[in-house]
């Protein structure tokens, strides 16, 4: 039952997070660093507190902050790396 | 060349950082975060869920960092960088046209 439960929460997760958003972020963290470790461990420990946010909230962050907002961030955090990526390579 | 370099070059606690507000920001909110939450509260057992979705998070971005490392060995570091910005700029664009259908 618990081995049940334990395959089934990784499976969900682990196919709702392949080709997600986060995974390009990291991608593209991996890919324009030289320290590969230091990307891991920095998205991996963000991901578990996410989902410890997830786990014990019994609801999820956006019972306390508006989704609205949460996707504003989101969004914008995006647009900056994605323009400064650009930027640097106009710029180079 | 040394420009370059120094934008590259940065320290493992800043790369550390950066990586760890970008993905802890992305993932807030996010369907992954809204399914583990699901999980916790169908079965009653959150630990369970926590550690099967750690654990399967920790895979996806070990999957994540080496396709990045795969892609940047295939192609020049400035196409690489010039890429996944405009495809985060169009993640970014996504994002901002779904907060305009949220209550629809």
């Amino acid at each position: 039952m618990i081995i049940n439960l334990l395959i089934s929460s990784f499976i969900t997760i682990f196919i709702a997070e392949l080709g997600d958003k986060t995974q390009l972020a990291t991608l593209t963290l991996s890919g324009t660093s030289k320290k590969p470790l230091a990307v891991f461990l920095g998205s991996a420990s963000a991901l578990i507190l996410a989902s410890l946010v997830g786990v014990l909230a019994g609801g999820s962050i956006s019972t306390f902050i508006p989704e609205i907002y949460l996707k504003l961030i989101a969004s914008l955090t995006f647009l900056i790396i994605g323009s400064r990526l650009i930027f640097d390579y106009l710029n180079k | 060349m040394d420009k370059d370099d120094k934008n590259i070059e940065k320290g493992f606690l800043s790369i550390f950082l950066t990586s760890f507000t970008t993905i802890f920001i992305a993932e807030l909110g996010d369907k992954t975060q809204l399914a583990t939450l699901m999980l916790s509260a169908e079965s009653g057992e959150p630990l369970i869920v926590f550690l099967g979705s750690s654990f399967a998070l920790l895979c996806s971005s070990i999957v994540g960092v080496l396709i990045g490392k795969w892609i940047s060995t295939k192609i020049s570091k400035e196409k690489f960088a010039l890429f996944t910005g405009i495809l985060m700029t169009l993640v970014s664009a996504w994002i901002g046209y779904t907060i305009f259908n949220i209550d629809s």
